[in-house]
């Protein structure tokens, strides 16, 4: 069984914010407005954060995409209530909208910030695509029929598009990948099978200096970021 | 966690936590779906899926499933695209992996397109103006009117103006049109008989090219083999921010910098902490307006320390000896060090370093080249790559190639044609221009208020928004309320739009045909198309289709002028393209790539007198007809400011975010939201400033403050930051738009509207930097 991650190169990212954009295209995550922006109350399966250090002349922005950790050991799964979010055999964090209560538990756990209440109904959201479901992958369509209101959600790792491919017995990490890595114009993002040695996640983890956001919270995330 | 009543035992509950492990198929007793359909418009079953809640959408039902190759216009690097259109609605924007520019990649900016497409602020029929009050908070009483009604209205103005032989007195404004749409626009505008075409281009980018101009004769946006190179200095470019191609440059990034054993080394200029300066090995934030005086010192120590590349400079070079007197008599680096604001030092190291790291590539962005002396800025910036022989060489600057379209036949020229062309075209102020430079766009507000040389009667924009982009743009809104008579042609109600007599809501590229090609920055030529990847949202037109509609209706000379080129808007891309790929293949496939690039091609590039790269400008001299040699040679002189120092005492500069989409409109929420990456903040625009000049003016980061030229003032969030020269206030472009839509009206600041007036000598393009400001707390 494959345990999926994914590494992304903090090097070549150039904080285009591709990912951000196509992450929400390809899963009809709803845009949010100014006021909730500032609120930090707009969905985001995937943004882009800026951490900067030092002082004029000599300062260091880092820009830092941030998916779903997919952990390990993830905090949202062990205080969810209602077994609403689970972790997949493959190692992605599942969410399962039916089940969830809208706690919001999870949201509070999570050390990253990057799971996301919907607290809208379907019609009130300015969706891009207001008439239809996520459901616009290249490969299956979403299993969920429409995005409910009330409930908690996140980055999938677009685990849509991985079901499909290995069904149709396509190479995961290289003919399908989810949408952020598929966006990345400089190809800072990869994902793929972190147990296998040969996968192109693997061998850059073995040959480039990596680390984990947060790692000291042992929640053992799945994405990896390397070293500028 | 309180155990549930309902759980028998905890091994059952153990298991049931388990099979949620299982597939989401499984679980929910999904049958087998039907695979995936690619061809075109093949229906699928979708699955029903078993649901605890009343669907708000039918899941059954036929699905058509069809995939469209086109091309992005969201700005001129006209990426080629494949758009997935699901029962008629485009969903997705993905790569066309044929595209070889950026082997495919695209730039966020591409996926916005779906919502430039289904904008709901569109203009959804002709409009025809009732209020005869033009003005910036005035409401037109816009009433819908048919094609017939308001194509008859501009043909009947149109008309009138040929009929009194005063066809000069129509103005055509170019915004970011397809290459397709633009050809078409010029060849109306040549059989019509005006030589008033004002661009976008001659805005900010003239500068640039006449820099390369007076260099080598070419009158071009410079192009680099940044694939190959070793070296980037930057000054004032936002490599993967702002430059195009902008696609090219982020996936060439990636490559250059993690991808191959030689690591580009990459140096950025710039008096702003740009999103490039953040990725780069050194940022060296210097004065505004002397990166002309850094590039000469720079050259000055690559001279004086014989780092030069003396085959290439003594073979295919002329004018060195002046160049090398001028540069080290007069720019020393410690004296260039105080006026700079760069020690000299660094710039020692760095020049050396530049000279030594083949191939190298001094790169110009607007930051360097839009002042009153921008061209000879460019100029010295573009011969430090002369120095080091990084012309027409792997990794080095590189001369674009295009596709070879379908020449068209010669325009049917009438006597009133050549009459209007032979008249002086508007902005027309051009005492020591070169000669090649165009139309200078800002000048030409001052043509229409003055009425100099001559009143303009009607108008015509296409995609054009000069009340935004133009610097001083409150006198675009007096002069557009002066003009008789303007169409706007374009998918929404843009500001310039707001002053219009009649608009005509044309396609946006996703609905329409076209050729385009790459920008300068590949090299090899590259020719994409553009299809209709949905049905014409609603009463739109495009461009092409309405340009062949005012020809057929103006009849004569103008009508006979687009006999033989294909008759509409796909017809004149199949006609045009025909000789470069067969239209059959090229709408399969989407793109066309030219041949590999082809380098040293020394016999060849040069358009100068000595067929060499002119350190002293032999073209220059030939526009001067004067023995003043410094005029033909790269130099620098300080800048004159707008606004005094003492009540002025801060610089204002601005900049284009990556996600300021450049067709106008900004009414996108996915660009919106995420708009300032640098800063994490979206939905508007800062007063970005130094934080000990904040400290100094008793400003918190988050205060409302005004910032006020000797021209307005204009009221925004101040950012304290220290990504910012301490003399100066950044704000970016692209918002404080006032028309457009829910989602760009009322957001942020438009710092154009506080710029002075100025342009640069040569080139006639506008200044952006060179105004002072003053900030305090609102």
């Amino acid at each position: 069984m494959a345990r999926w991650g994914m590494v992304i190169d903090l090097d070549k990212c150039t904080g285009c914010q591709a990912c951000t954009i196509a992450c929400k295209e390809e899963n009809n995550v709803p845009f949010g407005s100014p006021y909730e922006n500032i609120r930090r109350l707009a969905p985001y399966w995937n943004k882009v954060i800026a951490a900067s250090e030092g002082e004029y002349p000599s300062l260091n922005i880092e820009m830092i995409p941030m998916p779903c950790m997919h952990c390990d050991n993830p905090p949202c799964v062990q205080v969810c209530p209602a077994k609403a979010t689970y972790l997949r055999e493959d190692g992605i964090v599942v969410q399962n909208f039916r089940r969830c209560i809208g706690c919001k538990y999870c949201i509070a756990a999570c050390p990253y910030g990057v799971r996301n209440h919907n607290y809208k109904e379907q019609e009130e959201h300015p969706y891009n695509r207001p008439d239809s479901p996520p459901d616009r992958s290249v490969i299956g369509p979403w299993p969920f029929p429409h995005r409910t209101h009330g409930v908690v959600e996140k980055c999938t790792f677009c685990f849509h598009r991985i079901d499909e491919g290995i069904k149709e017995g396509k190479r995961i990490g290289i003919d399908v990948v989810p949408a952020c890595v598929e966006a990345c114009p400089t190809e800072a993002r990869v994902f793929g099978d972190l147990k296998d040695p040969n996968s192109h996640v693997s061998r850059l983890l073995a040959t480039r200096g990596s680390f984990v956001l947060r790692e000291k919270m042992g929640t053992r995330p799945k994405v990896h970021y390397l070293h500028k | 966690m309180p155990a549930r009543k309902d759980r028998k035992t905890s091994k059952q509950a153990k298991e049931k936590s388990e099979s949620l492990v299982v597939s989401r198929r499984a679980f929910l007793g999904v049958t087998a779906a039907a695979g995936v359909a690619i061809a075109a418009g093949h229906a699928i079953k979708r699955p029903s899926i078993a649901s605890a809640l009343a669907p708000q959408e039918p899941t059954e039902g036929v699905v058509t499933e069809k995939w469209v190759v086109t091309s992005c216009l969201n700005c001129p690097t006209r990426c080629a695209t494949k758009v997935r259109v699901v029962n008629g609605r485009a969903v997705r924007i993905a790569e066309n992996q044929l595209s070889k520019v950026s082997e495919g990649k695209l730039c966020p900016r591409s996926h916005v397109g779906l919502q430039v497409l289904y904008d709901p602020d569109r203009a959804k029929s002709p409009l025809k103006r009732t209020n005869p009050q033009k003005g910036k908070d005035v409401d037109p009483g816009w009433v819908p009117v048919s094609w017939d009604e308001a194509l008859g209205e501009i043909n009947r103005r149109l008309q009138g103006l040929r009929d009194r032989d005063e066809a000069h007195k129509l103005a055509v404004f170019c915004g970011l049109n397809s290459i397709s749409n633009d050809d078409l626009i010029r060849r109306f505008a040549g059989a019509y008989g005006t030589p008033n075409i004002v661009t976008d281009d001659s805005l900010g980018n003239e500068a640039e090219k006449s820099g390369q101009w007076m260099a080598d004769g070419n009158y071009v946006h410079s192009a680099y083999d940044l694939e190959r190179t070793n070296y980037i200095l930057s000054f004032g470019a936002s490599v993967v921010e702002s430059q195009k191609p902008l696609a090219r440059n982020l996936r060439m990034w990636g490559k250059i910098r993690r991808e191959r054993p030689n690591r580009a080394k990459v140096v950025v200029i710039d008096p702003r902490y740009s999103v490039t300066a953040a990725k780069a090995d050194l940022w060296i934030p210097i004065k505004p307006g002397t990166d002309g005086a850094l590039a000469l010192a720079m050259a000055n120590v690559i001279i004086s320390e014989e780092l030069y590349d003396a085959n290439f400079v003594n073979n295919w070079t002329s004018g060195f000896d002046q160049y090398k007197e001028l540069v080290l008599s007069q720019y020393a680096p410690e004296r260039m060090a105080e006026i700079t604001g760069v020690s000299a030092d660094v710039i020692r190291r760095i020049a050396a370093e530049f000279a030594q790291t083949k191939p190298a590539i001094a790169w110009r962005g607007r930051g360097a080249t839009c002042w009153p002396d921008g061209s000879y800025a460019s100029f010295a910036i573009f011969c430090l790559n002369a120095l080091v022989g990084s012309i027409d060489v792997p990794g080095g600057v590189i001369y674009q190639e295009y596709p070879s379209y379908r020449e068209m036949p010669a325009i049917a020229e009438d006597r009133i044609a050549k009459a209007g062309k032979a008249k002086p075209s508007l902005g027309s102020n051009r005492e020591g221009r070169v000669p090649v430079a165009g139309v200078s766009a800002n000048q030409v507000a001052d043509s229409i208020l003055k009425g100099n040389p001559y009143p303009v009667e009607v108008a015509i924009g296409y995609n054009s928004n000069f009340n935004m982009l133009a610097p001083g743009s409150g006198r675009w809104d007096e002069a557009m309320a002066k003009l008789p008579f303007y169409v706007h042609v374009a998918p929404s109600i843009t500001e310039m739009a707001t002053f219009a007599d009649i608009v005509l809501p044309a396609c946006t590229f996703l609905e329409e045909w076209g050729y385009d090609h790459c920008p300068p920055g590949s090299g090899f030529a590259e020719m994409k198309i553009k299809q209709p990847a949905v049905e014409r949202l609603y009463d739109s037109l495009s461009i092409a289709d309405i340009i062949f509609g005012l020809a057929k209706r103006l009849g004569g000379a103008v009508a006979q002028s687009f006999d033989g080129t294909g008759d509409d808007a796909e017809g004149f891309v199949r006609y045009r393209t025909g000789t470069v790929m067969p239209w059959d293949e090229f709408r399969g496939q989407g793109v066309w790539v030219g041949a590999k690039y082809e380098f040293y091609k020394y016999d060849r590039v040069f358009k100068t007198p000595s067929k060499k790269f002119e350190f002293y400008s032999a073209n220059m001299e030939a526009v001067l007809r004067s023995s003043d040699s410094t005029s033909c040679l790269p130099h620098y002189k300080e800048a004159k400011f707008l606004g005094d120092e003492k009540t002025y005492p801060l610089m204002l500069s601005t900049y284009a975010p990556l996600l300021d989409i450049e067709n106008g409109n900004q009414n996108y929420p996915w660009a919106q939201e995420i708009y300032m990456v640098l800063h994490g903040q979206g939905w508007s625009n800062f007063v970005e400033m130094n934080s000990e000049t904040a400290h100094g003016l008793g400003i918190k980061d988050g205060d409302m403050v005004w910032v006020e030229s000797s021209f307005g003032k204009v009221k925004g969030k101040a950012r304290v930051f220290q990504g910012i020269h301490p003399g100066v206030v950044a704000i970016a472009n692209g918002q404080g738009h006032w028309a457009c839509g829910r989602w760009a009206k009322g957001m942020g600041i438009n710092p154009n509207s506080i710029l002075g007036v100025d342009y640069d000598r040569l080139s006639g393009q506008s200044t952006f930097f060179n105004t002072r400001v003053k900030v305090y707390k609102a």
